[in-house]
């Protein structure tokens, strides 16, 4: 018995380190852009088929959607060319470069065969700066937009990048290789060195989060952006550069987070928005704008999901999405707490 | 003097409402003014319209010998022009020093020594915010904020300075520290815009000054002479009865 709590208890905080990921970007977007990101799970499946493909040794199919997205940038500034043409060209050069350095960066790490963690580090490459070209097309052109707007935008985004990934992966799921195969007996449970991978790489990219927050000026004005837009203008931090910012780390924590969990499940072009809804209801404990109680949250969602999996397998959805209302709950009566 | 900012026929509405009706106004560099008037006047409006937060109907507004007309907030910010806001703006969670190095924002580039300079400066000026600079802007007093707000202003090193209520809500003790920092930024040759609802503080400390009512500027003049015109002291100086003029009849 208390080896399989022993085992369960593993499985929920591996899965709750992956949620962990997710729940960060959402909130890191939700904060300084007041983007409800419901797109944010696709992030996860770009990441997921990015690695799969590398590892496979194919270029990743990721790079038509960057190559296209830069594209797409540069003909969205074509009025600036009237204006000031100068500008206009080093901004169209710089990202022809960038387009042209993707496609090295991947030729490159192909013929190497980089180890998992190597190609990891360039499926990152490749698809964090998806992020900003997304908020460059939806958020950047309406930044006061209500929140209800930005919703059902990210809805639009989340089924184009489903459809796009349909497009170019097909429907086939692909095994990913973990980062290390095996495992260790501790005591009474089998671990894998899978989940000590998981737990490394989390724990490094929210300490890297929090030394770029606290200890550059640039984690700074992030901070600002997100406790007071106006404020942050009035110093002369641009509200697009703040929103471009977040939108790159959270695809990057996203997709490092689909990295970490195709191993255990498959990949495929549809298995990000599962994972996107069950970060949410993770980061709805902290109420979008809350880190420590997101985190806290996401891993009563992984703990509950390893647990019903075990328990009642087939309503292990059913039972982490019906946590949302418990979670609400909560969240009303604490608020009515404090406004009393 | 050559002018640093020229207004002319500037107006701003909210939806169909005028707040500012064609405003015409100038400032010479080194130069002090003040907006004062009742609340409501459209004294918030007009700077929140010069810091580009509110777009303009209609009318021009010259900084620099520039067209400010299409650009944001933070491309005025670059061009010079700064602003220390009414409801402070600060940053809750971020210390005292993070605010001054956040309103060094653009300037980031400059090294560390002028930064550490340009902090320093800003301690000589304002001393409390040295001793409360680890501190967190949401467990500071009102007074320390509006501090830190000017400090932060500051950081930015503007060209135009606009100062929108700085006395609002302090103790007596501590709006006179304040004006008294402005004293002296004004005897450093710093340009700015002072809005006020304490009339006489802003005419001790201003150049020239304006009175806004109801989005019209209905009289201006040197702050001495403003000082002594009739209406002003009976409306905003506290002397005489604002009404008589329209309860009596004249003789």
């Amino acid at each position: 018995m208390t080896d399989t709590i022993l085992f369960l208890l593993v499985d929920g905080l591996t899965n709750g380190l992956v949620y962990a990921l997710l729940a960060l970007s959402l909130v890191l977007v939700f904060t300084v852009t007041r983007v409800v990101n419901i797109a944010q799970g696709e992030y996860v499946m770009l990441g997921a088929l990015t690695l799969a493909d590398l590892l496979q040794g194919r270029m990743p199919g990721t790079l038509y959607l960057l190559v296209g997205g830069l594209a797409l940038c540069v003909l969205l500034d074509a009025p600036r060319w009237r204006r000031d043409w100068r500008r206009a060209l080093a901004f169209a050069g710089g990202l022809i470069v960038a387009a042209v350095a993707a496609v090295a960066l991947t030729r490159g790490a192909l013929a190497l065969q980089l180890p998992v963690i190597g190609m990891m580090a360039v499926a990152l490459v490749l698809v964090a700066p998806i992020g900003v070209l997304i908020y460059r097309f939806t958020v950047h052109p309406i930044p006061n937009a209500t929140t209800i707007v930005f919703v059902i935008i990210s809805v639009g985004v989340s089924m184009i990048v489903q459809g796009l990934g349909l497009l170019i992966w097909g429907a086939n799921p692909y095994p990913v290789d973990p980062i290390a195969s095996g495992g260790l007996m501790m005591g009474p449970v089998f671990i894998p060195y899978q989940s000590f991978a998981i737990l490394i790489v989390a724990l490094l990219s929210m300490g890297g989060l929090y030394l770029f927050s606290e200890f550059t000026l640039m984690g700074k004005a992030l901070q600002a952006s997100a406790m007071n837009r106006l404020g942050a203008q009035f110093c002369g931090i641009p509200v697009n550069m703040a929103g471009g910012l977040a939108f790159l780390l959270a695809a990057a924590f996203s997709a490092i987070s689909g990295m970490l969990l195709a191993p255990l499940i498959t990949a495929n072009y549809e298995m990000g928005f599962m994972v996107g809804l069950k970060g949410f209801v993770g980061a709805a404990m902290g109420g979008l704008v809350d880190y420590p109680l997101s985190l806290v949250g996401v891993m009563i969602v992984g703990g509950l999901e390893s647990t019903s999996a075990y328990l009642a397998s087939a309503y292990r959805d059913v039972l982490v999405f019906s946590l949302l209302i418990p979670i609400l709950l909560w969240r009303n009566a604490k608020q009515r707490v404090e406004t009393r | 003097m050559t002018k640093l900012l020229e207004v002319s026929g500037l107006t701003v509405g909210y939806g169909d409402a005028v707040a500012l009706d064609t405003i015409s106004f100038d400032v010479a560099r080194g130069e002090f003014v003040t907006f004062i008037g009742p609340n409501g006047a459209g004294k918030t409006t007009l700077l929140n319209s010069l810091m580009g937060v509110l777009r303009q109907k209609a009318g021009a507004v010259m900084f620099d010998g520039e067209d400010l007309a299409d650009l944001k907030p933070e491309a005025r910010v670059a061009r010079g022009i700064v602003i220390v806001p009414e409801r402070r703006e600060l940053f809750p969670g971020l210390s005292v020093e993070d605010h001054l190095r956040l309103g060094a924002f653009l300037r980031r580039n400059e090294g560390r020594e002028k930064m550490a300079a340009a902090l320093e400066r800003i301690y000589v000026l304002l001393p409390k915010l040295k001793e409360r600079r680890r501190q967190l802007a949401g467990t500071l007093s009102g007074g320390e904020q509006q501090m830190v707000a000017v400090g932060r202003a500051l950081m930015a090193e503007p060209k135009l300075l606009m100062l929108d209520e700085p006395s609002t809500g302090l103790a007596p003790r501590i709006t006179e520290e304040i004006f008294e920092a402005i004293d002296q930024l004004k005897a450093h040759g710093m340009t700015g815009i002072l809005v006020e609802q304490n009339a006489h503080l802003a005419l001790s400390v201003a150049d020239r000054g304006f009175v806004l009512e109801v989005g019209n500027v209905v009289a201006s003049g040197g702050a001495d002479d403003l000082k002594q015109d009739p209406r002003v002291l009976a409306a905003y100086l506290g002397a005489g009865d604002r009404y008589r003029e329209t309860t009596t009849p004249e003789s």
